[in-house]
């Protein structure tokens, strides 16, 4: 502690006026920075990225057990993805509780919504961003299998990759209902991952569980695309999993001592 | 200007805050004293929007502290120096308050200059020492060049050397015309640095003003070879005495009525001899406090016996 300790100007500006609200723009890129710029937070998202990209050499490796085709590739690409991308989202709404680093965000802005609404945008952008890499990984994963002269059906069409997307988008927000409802890393990340297989479990005696929960079900309808008959099933998953937790957890959120 | 009134909260019906009421004026540095689990930290966090009061309100220049729109450009807040990210750089740390607050990220650089961390600017905050992590949080309680500052416990963890320029940087800030409460467990750490002063114990305000004032010397120290008959003469007068130090009485003069020459009538008349009359050495509000910690530390010593 070498520097000097004497203070100099503590720029106290009593007449200056208030300030305006933080703009949403700028809420989104704090907690974009939160979510990238740990140590911890990086090898979280490398070895997604990881993940998807060695994932992606299965289908190439064994072309016998899958089909040769885009849609196939990006349901290889979301195995990974659907297991890390919901710890990224729930690790964005608890670490702050874990660290207790709440205390300095919902002093920068008490109204702890648009914290929450910031958080959610950047766990979408993330999802997202995690469906483009998939994408761009599939492509080169399809690459290779041409490469290697296999006979290929390059049927890429709009109803996959918005399905893809959809689908990655949804299981980021099971982890985001989950990490603002239960707001404890290991709790949620725990709860998360035994619900969804209880479920599934549940499912295999209870058609009405595996067709309307059992998220293994309703979403990979919206994975592979197949609304047809399903829109009333998979609504009530995201209720389920997403809107009533969600809802449940904001509310959970404002109201909660910071101790 | 920080202002409470009657905060109280209550945590599964046992209370923790009962009726807390502060004015905090430009221009002054508040202590608020009281030992641990007395409330201090509660109530600040009532103050910021943290902790939900059951009844009672806060306000920082004149609004409740969740309508200030960017409430770090009027209050700067140090509640816990170790709830801070263990993962980030403490430059890191200061640029995502700096972006919160809308000033430019050069006042990073400035801060981490006046609280002494330019060296360990891009070691991570969980490599800081308690006293690292202090000095963090000051530079980010002032990031937004706020008008009022709250900090609990600032100088734990400090070294005499920190605590010093601390107390400087504070004195600096009121003279400019800044707000600070500060909170502390120790006297001491109180009288050096505040000139005004709150005392809480068990969620109670038990008595506040000027510092001066309170720590003018409010006992005097009355002693006689026969105590037993000085302590009947004083009952008869009606004055209120505690027994002690030693074989002396100590009598509580702080409402002005009683003077060394009151007492020295009553013994007089009663045909006391008196050996020693003087205003008491140590101050009442040193007598206060330690009689409230020594209540709080004795507890769970009965507790256990």
């Amino acid at each position: 502690m070498t520097t000097s300790l004497s203070p100099r100007t503590l720029g106290i500006d009593a007449t200056s006026s208030a300030p305006g609200p933080i703009p949403f723009s700028r809420l989104v890129r704090v907690e974009w920075s939160k979510a990238t710029d740990t140590r911890a937070a990086r090898w979280l998202l490398a070895l997604l990225a990881l993940s998807t990209a060695g994932m992606m050499l299965v289908p190439v490796l064994v072309p016998t057990s899958f089909d040769q085709t885009y849609a196939s590739y990006l349901e290889v690409a979301s195995i990974g993805q659907v297991i890390l991308l919901p710890v990224v989202a729930i690790l964005m709404f608890t670490g702050e509780w874990s660290q207790r680093s709440v205390m300095t965000t919902f002093t920068q802005e008490p109204r702890r919504i648009r914290v929450l609404n910031a958080k959610l945008a950047v766990s979408l952008l993330l999802g997202g961003g995690a469906a483009v890499f998939g994408g761009v990984v599939t492509g080169a994963g399809l690459g290779l299998a041409a490469a290697s002269g296999r006979a290929l059906e390059a049927n890429l069409t709009v109803g996959a990759i918005t399905g893809y997307l959809l689908y990655l988008l949804l299981n980021v927000l099971g982890g985001v209902a989950f990490g603002a409802l239960l707001q404890n890393s290991a709790v949620a990340i725990a709860a998360y991952f035994t619900l969804n297989p209880a479920v599934a479990l549940l499912g295999t005696v209870s058609t009405l569980v595996a067709d309307w929960i059992d998220t293994a079900t309703t979403w990979n309808w919206v994975l592979e695309n197949d609304w047809a008959g399903h829109v009333p099933q998979i609504s009530f998953s995201i209720v389920f999993w997403v809107a009533v937790p969600l809802a449940a957890g904001v509310v959970r959120t404002i109201r909660r001592d910071v101790g | 200007m920080i202002t409470t009134t009657a905060l109280t909260k209550s945590y599964k019906k046992v209370p923790v805050v009962r009726d807390v009421s502060l004015r905090c004026e430009p221009g002054t540095i508040t202590g608020f004293l009281g030992g641990n689990g007395a409330g201090k930290s509660t109530t600040m966090k009532m103050i910021v929007g943290l902790v939900r009061p059951d009844r009672g309100t806060a306000t920082i220049d004149g609004r409740p502290f969740v309508e200030l729109p960017n409430p770090t450009r009027v209050v700067g807040t140090l509640l816990d120096a170790s709830a801070m990210h263990p993962g980030r750089s403490g430059r890191a740390t200061l640029t995502i308050a700096a972006r919160m607050a809308g000033v430019h990220t050069r006042r990073v650089e400035h801060l981490l200059d006046l609280v002494g961390l330019a060296d360990a600017a891009e070691k991570r905050v969980g490599t800081y020492s308690l006293g690292m992590r202090q000095r963090l949080g000051i530079a980010q309680a002032l990031i937004g060049e706020p008008s009022a500052l709250i900090l609990d416990e600032p100088a734990n963890g400090l070294d005499p050397e920190g605590i010093a320029w601390m107390r400087t940087l504070l004195r600096d800030f009121a003279d400019h015309g800044g707000t600070v409460l500060l909170s502390s467990h120790l006297l001491h750490e109180v009288q050096a640095t505040a000139d005004h002063l709150v005392v809480i114990s068990d969620g109670a305000v038990v008595t506040a003003g000027r510092l001066d004032d309170l720590l003018a010397s409010s006992t005097i120290l009355v002693r006689s070879p026969d105590p037993v008959a000085l302590a009947a003469a004083l009952q008869v007068a009606r004055i209120d005495y505690v027994a002690g130090p030693g074989d002396a009485l100590t009598v509580d003069v702080s409402g002005g009525r009683i003077t060394t020459e009151v007492l020295a009538s009553v013994a007089r008349d009663h045909q006391v001899l008196l050996t020693e009359l003087r205003q008491s050495e140590t101050n009442g509000l040193e007598q206060l406090f330690f009689s409230l910690t020594a209540a709080k530390a004795a507890t769970p010593q009965e507790a256990a016996a």
